[in-house]
């Protein structure tokens, strides 16, 4: 089925949008630019241009001269910000503490998210960074712009902001580096009205859905992961701009095990492509390779001599689970013990492909180290069907919020819920039923605690009858 | 919603000292005054309340609290 959005989908031209001529947007020299001085002494930063790679400090202080040059009259904040930007990062430096505070009430109305509040504790010294908020624009799946759109937020965070941005942070946002509170509305009427793109997720909510390339570009997606995190991030709007979750929450969505988007390592929960027939062998195609007529990976190593491809060494040995073999010549899979690594069908893509009967896992609980060790999701439903519009997956999504909105403590997330209430426990609510590769470790805690569903027969306990008897 | 609403605003005005809250601790204060009172309900309320003006988000960025406008930080510090 063909992807529909939900909405019509605007054509920008940036002709229309710019802000900045070709002369504003190329305003220096290069003797200029070597002759340039920040109105700071920034001998520490200065230092880290001297090493063999592109430094951010050459960066900004090329764009700090872009802005002198601009003038005050074209930018409606402070033309000095990335040069008191550099300045404070040196005093810093110099300091070895950070002179950032961090949140704060900053927003734009009606979203509770998006905005990250930023705030100079050294204001007079560096007036141009007072305010240095942060606005993350939601990307598109897959990061799939036009340069229309590109140069306009381009002119458009140059004119109302800092003009610093990347591409992108780590939940995939277009992350915008620093401007004034006065201009956090004006800014996101532009980007919603004009530009036709919402504000990301930040604080305790859901933060914006991210994929892989997906069937954009890639054989190996089993799914397609830009509509379901299209869908997903449309469904879940609410969730992701009025945040009421103990914590933040991430979706990834992974077209195959390979995990473009490392979502095993990232996020909350987890959507990995995989498939529940068997892989499919191309056996002319596998003697191809044992005879040196494909190189293998696909020619991604082939800037060396490796030596003749050898498949027990490249291929068979390096089975995690061990499940290959080669027979009478034919290579011979036991399905039912492959763990989706990849490996094989990455290094032999000609001649091994996934099986037919696609869908995802959802894995959960991935986090960063905060309050114990960085975790990565624990794979809890192994297959469902992933085709719209997802509702068996949507099931699945509610019924997690729902419980860990219950169950979770503040500033806790799901990873860590799961942990300290057990994994057996986050499967009833689920209701999926445990497998043995859930199991970590032997069982350290010699008491069981039987439910009476679990016990044939059952059995009674009337606590009011135990009370009688027996003093609190 | 009113009465829900009118909850949260009095468990944010009871706070002696502090003027941020989580919303699970929202929530919990609501369903002991409002028993049945539903979480969706009470975001819903929540964010009407934020529309109206009368509560604030605040947020560090990794995590976000609410407020009652006017009360400890309102503005930008």
């Amino acid at each position: 089925m063909a992807f529909e959005p939900k909405r019509p989908q605007k054509k920008l031209d940036y002709q229309e949008l710019r802000l900045f001529t070709d002369e504003e947007l190329k305003n220096y020299t290069e003797e200029e630019e070597k002759n340039f001085k920040i109105k700071h002494d920034i001998p520490e930063l200065e230092q880290l241009e001297s090493g063999p790679w592109p430094s951010f400090v050459a960066d900004a202080k090329r764009y700090a001269l872009r802005r002198r040059k601009l003038g005050q009259d074209n930018l409606l904040i402070n033309q000095d910000v990335v040069e008191d930007l550099l300045g404070q990062v040196e005093l810093s430096y110099v300091h070895g503490e950070t002179h950032w505070k961090h949140g704060g009430i900053v927003g734009v109305i009606g979203y509770g998210g998006g905005v990250i509040g930023r705030y100079s504790d050294v204001p007079e010294q560096f007036p141009g960074v007072a305010h240095f908020h942060t606005i993350r624009v939601a990307q598109v799946p897959s990061k799939f712009y036009d340069t229309d759109f590109l140069r306009g937020l381009c002119d458009l965070w140059e004119y109302r902001g800092s003009g610093l941005l990347n591409m992108h942070g780590s939940t995939g946002d277009i992350i915008l580096l620093g401007t004034f509170t006065d201009q956090l509305e004006p800014i996101f009427q532009e980007l919603a009205q004009v530009l036709d793109v919402d504000l990301g997720g930040s604080g305790s909510n859901l933060r914006t859905p991210e994929c892989c390339v997906g069937k954009a570009r890639c054989q190996y997606a089993l799914y397609d992961t830009q509509e379901m995190c299209y869908e997903m991030t449309m469904h879940y709007q609410d969730e992701l701009h009025r945040p009421a979750f103990p914590y933040k929450f991430k979706f990834k969505f992974d077209g195959c095990p390979n995990g473009c988007v490392a979502s095993i390592a990232r996020a909350d929960l987890s959507f990995i492509g995989t498939w529940r027939d068997d892989i499919r062998i191309d056996q002319d195609a596998v003697q191809g390779y044992i005879n040196g007529e494909f190189p293998p990976g696909g020619g991604s190593h082939k800037g060396r001599d490796w030596g003749k491809f050898d498949i027990y060494e490249e291929v068979i040995n390096r089975c995690p689970t061990g499940c290959m073999s080669l027979e009478g010549g034919k290579l011979v899979i036991d399905n039912a013990n492959c763990t989706r690594c990849m490996h094989c069908i990455n290094t032999m893509p000609r001649a091994l492909k996934p099986g037919k009967d696609t869908g995802v896992s959802l894995l959960f609980g991935a986090k960063a180290p905060i309050l114990e060790g960085a975790q990565m999701s624990v794979l809890v439903i192994p297959f469902m069907k992933a085709e719209p519009p997802y509702d068996n997956i949507k099931e699945i999504i509610d019924k997690t919020f729902e419980w860990w909105m219950e169950e979770g403590k503040n500033r806790e997330r799901l990873g860590e819920t799961i942990q300290r209430v057990g994994l057996q426990r986050f499967c009833d609510v689920l209701g999926v039923p445990p497998a043995p590769q859930m199991v970590k470790e032997p069982r350290s805690n010699p008491y069981i605690f039987w439910k009476e569903e679990d016990v044939p027969g059952g059995f009674k306990r009337d606590i009011n009858d135990y009370r009688s008897r027996h003093a609190r | 919603m009113e009465e829900l609403k009118k909850a949260i605003v009095e468990f944010c005005e009871s706070g002696k000292t502090k003027t941020k809250f989580y919303f699970k601790d929202i929530e919990k204060a609501v369903k002991d005054k409002v028993p049945g009172a539903k979480t969706l309900q009470i975001k819903k309320a929540c964010s009407a309340l934020i529309n109206e003006g009368v509560l604030i988000y605040y947020s560090t960025g990794s995590t976000t609290m609410y407020g009652l406008k006017g009360k400890g930080i309102t503005e930008d510090h």
